[in-house]
């Protein structure tokens, strides 16, 4: 049984990174939380749903999801950001929570509340090992999770953008004074965080073959957890961080009790804000609040 | 001081705002004003069960239009008004408060959940008002809240007392894992509470009755708790959840090979679940379901269920739910009580009105419901026929009959 709850973890991490992901890059460059990002990953999940289940190939579906989180993403950036982004911190963060409210009721009022279901042979294709199973959805969840990580982490280092963002996350008045456009790029980054919400939103609908309109609150509770235990200022903080909140949430489950599994999760948060408040692979900035 | 444009631009719309906001919630008329039977529903439009909310709603605006078309009740026109809860029971209480005062309807159909109930069914003795859940069957929440609380549901022990035998006698279960969602009270007193009881009574031992595996509302995540279901290797599984939830866990045993029966309790009843895991039979009790023989229950779903499916923001598929039935017959019964005590709803009249709708539903027998006849136990819940259906290959079967008063239905 441990080998398989260490699958079950390692997935499960997965779908948190994948999450954290889309949080902390908006926290990385902007320093405001944008809870709408949980309704996002719900909302990408549900477009690339519909589409599956009419059926439309996978990559019509992600991207659908993708192109669908990051239009809302965009929305939000115009309407319940950039007005309040010299109010003071918690203003936006308010405003995107109102947005994460508002796009429940959208997808409550659209899709209805029943859980969507994908046909059953999304289930069916299963490997097993040495007692070990493990689902091609999980494959490809474990996978794609690799590679979005990656291709981000290259977004951010090795491109024309990347630098600009990281120029706007380490000084906004020197970046600007040498050109790059704040307004764009806060934009570019509201916009890389839906599409990856979204992705994400899609590929665990069809891992999990289920979804409602409430799945992006308690993922999207554990992804910020996901982000602070790895760093917000290091994109493969949350690849680290993923698997040892997901692995530490199954095995409490398998081994001490379901019941203590959150205490857990969020224990191990705050343990880290108390120890090493900059995360695991984070590094320490001396000014949070900075914003563009 | 001078004004800017600019200033009077916003005065004008800050006053524009408040003619629309007097516009919108015009003072309520008296009934005998508008010569209206008014009634009131919780209702979870919104949140986790807002299929169930919906689906109320538009059985109740049918009833309303049947009513009002064969003339009313007493010659009055009968009104429903509707509040969305969202499955909260503050917002439930709120809803109750609202309705007894400023609607000042004369009886409550709802809220839908126990929870809400427990914090709502309070007030409804608090202002006296009749309120009758639609759904509420978790032991005791009407008992408690004497005499203003009624339930037309069957308590959950009750009906476990009936579906377990079935269950263990028909696919000789020996032993079950339980695994339920712990933010919801009804689902939590099955799985903690009631069945424990009723599967040792029965010869069924529980392999993991002292660690319970729990999830909570909303969560997708559910296959560590099945690997640990499965790793105790039990005959069958316990699922105390609603059926959306029951959902998430049906589709991970399927995943992980684990296809043993499942029972739990009426929040399982839905079309939902039976594509989840066809292969999987699913006991559960049901006051009502949409495919039952009765002619009563066949009518009220030939006329229902077009109006449904043709609701946006519904499944295509959706049949009716015992909880529409439940809530129907509900207000059904209020109307009786209209005709029967002569209630002609003019002021000044309302408190005695209100005693005497209580008093009808204390003293109910044999009211004909969609599927039986239905009376009032002391406890506040009623006593009427139940069934143990099972769910598999995408139907449920009725398996067994049984009856909530000791004395039969």
């Amino acid at each position: 049984m441990f080998l398989q709850q260490l699958v079950n973890g390692l997935t499960l991490g997965a779908v948190y990174t994948l999450v954290a992901l889309s949080f902390s890059l908006v926290m990385g460059i902007l320093g405001i939380l944008n809870l709408a990002i949980a309704e996002l990953f719900m909302i990408g999940g549900f477009v690339g749903f519909s589409l599956l289940v009419s059926g439309y190939p996978i990559p019509v579906a992600l991207g659908a999801g993708m192109l669908a989180a990051g239009l809302f993403a965009i929305v939000i950036e115009r309407v319940a950001y950039r007005p309040l982004r010299d109010a003071p911190l918690v203003t936006p963060m308010l405003s995107t929570l109102g947005f994460s409210i508002i796009l429940q009721n959208i997808a409550t009022n659209y899709w209805g509340s029943d859980p969507l279901q994908l046909p059953g042979y999304f289930l069916a294709t299963r490997f097993e090992a040495g007692g070990v199973q493990i689902g091609a959805m999980q494959l490809v969840v474990l996978a794609a999770t690799i590679i979005l990580v990656g291709l981000l982490a290259l977004l951010v280092r090795r491109t024309k953008i990347g630098r600009a963002l990281r120029a706007i996350a380490e000084n906004r008045d020197v970046a600007r004074s040498l050109g790059v456009s704040a307004n764009q790029l806060t934009m570019v980054a509201f916009l890389l965080s839906g599409l990856l919400a979204g992705a994400a939103g899609v590929l665990v609908g069809m891992h999990y073959t289920a979804i409602t309109p409430y799945v992006g609150v308690d993922t999207g509770l554990k992804a910020i957890a996901v982000m602070v235990v790895g760093g917000v200022t290091n994109i493969w903080g949350a690849l680290l961080a993923g698997p040892i909140i997901g692995i530490a949430e199954v095995m409490t489950v398998a081994y001490g009790g379901s019941q203590l599994r959150d205490f857990i999760v969020y224990g191990i948060m705050i343990l880290i804000l108390l120890i090493r408040p900059q995360g695991l692979l984070g590094e320490a900035r001396a000014e949070w609040s900075q914003r563009v | 001081m001078t004004w800017s444009p600019l200033q009077n631009s916003r005065a004008a719309m800050i006053a524009a705002v408040a003619a629309f906001a007097l516009a919108s919630f015009p003072p309520t008329p008296s009934a005998a004003q508008t010569g209206e039977i008014r009634i009131g529903a919780i209702v979870p439009s919104s949140g986790p069960f807002a299929e169930w909310g919906r689906t109320n709603t538009i059985t109740l605006q049918m009833l309303e239009e049947e009513v009002n078309a064969a003339g009313g009740v007493n010659g009055a026109k009968l009104k429903i008004t509707i509040y969305d809860d969202a499955a909260k029971p503050a917002q439930a209480a709120n809803s109750l408060r609202k309705l007894a005062g400023d609607d000042q309807v004369l009886a409550v159909a709802g809220p839908l959940t126990s929870s809400a109930c427990e914090v709502a069914f309070p007030v409804a003795n608090q202002t006296g008002v009749t309120t009758t859940s639609q759904a509420s069957s978790k032991p005791g929440v009407a008992a408690a809240n004497r005499p203003w609380a009624f339930r037309n549901t069957v308590d959950e022990a009750v009906l476990a007392k009936v579906s377990v035998p079935y269950f263990q006698k028909t696919f000789g279960i020996k032993s079950v894992g339980i695994i339920y969602d712990a933010k919801d009270a009804v689902s939590t007193a099955i799985a903690t509470r009631i069945m424990p009881g009723v599967m040792k009574e029965n010869g069924v031992q529980v392999l993991n009755a002292d660690n319970l595996l729990s999830f909570n509302t909303g969560e997708l995540d559910v296959s560590a708790q099945v690997t640990t279901l499965k790793s105790l290797n039990p005959a069958g599984v316990i699922i105390g959840a609603d059926y959306s939830q029951a959902v998430t866990v049906l589709r991970e045993m399927k995943r992980q090979g684990l296809t043993v029966p499942v029972i739990g309790g009426t929040p399982l009843i839905s079309s939902a679940i039976l594509s989840a895991a066809p292969e999987i039979p699913v006991v559960a009790p049901a006051t009502f379901y949409a495919t039952m023989d009765q002619a009563s229950a066949k009518a009220f779903v030939a006329k229902l269920q077009p109006r449904l499916r043709a609701s946006s923001g519904l499944p295509p598929e959706i049949e009716p739910s015992m909880y529409d039935a439940n809530i129907y017959e509900t207000v059904q019964m209020y109307i009786e009580a209209v005709k029967s005590a002569g209630i002609s709803g003019k002021p000044g009249e309302l408190e005695a009105a209100r005693t005497k709708v209580r008093d009808h539903m204390t003293n109910l027998k044999n009211f004909q419901g969609l599927a039986g006849p239905i009376s009032f136990q002391p406890t506040g819940d009623a006593a009427k026929a139940f069934y143990i259906v099972q769910g598999q290959n995408g139907a449920w079967s009725t398996k067994e009959r049984g009856c909530s008063a000791a004395g039969g239905c």
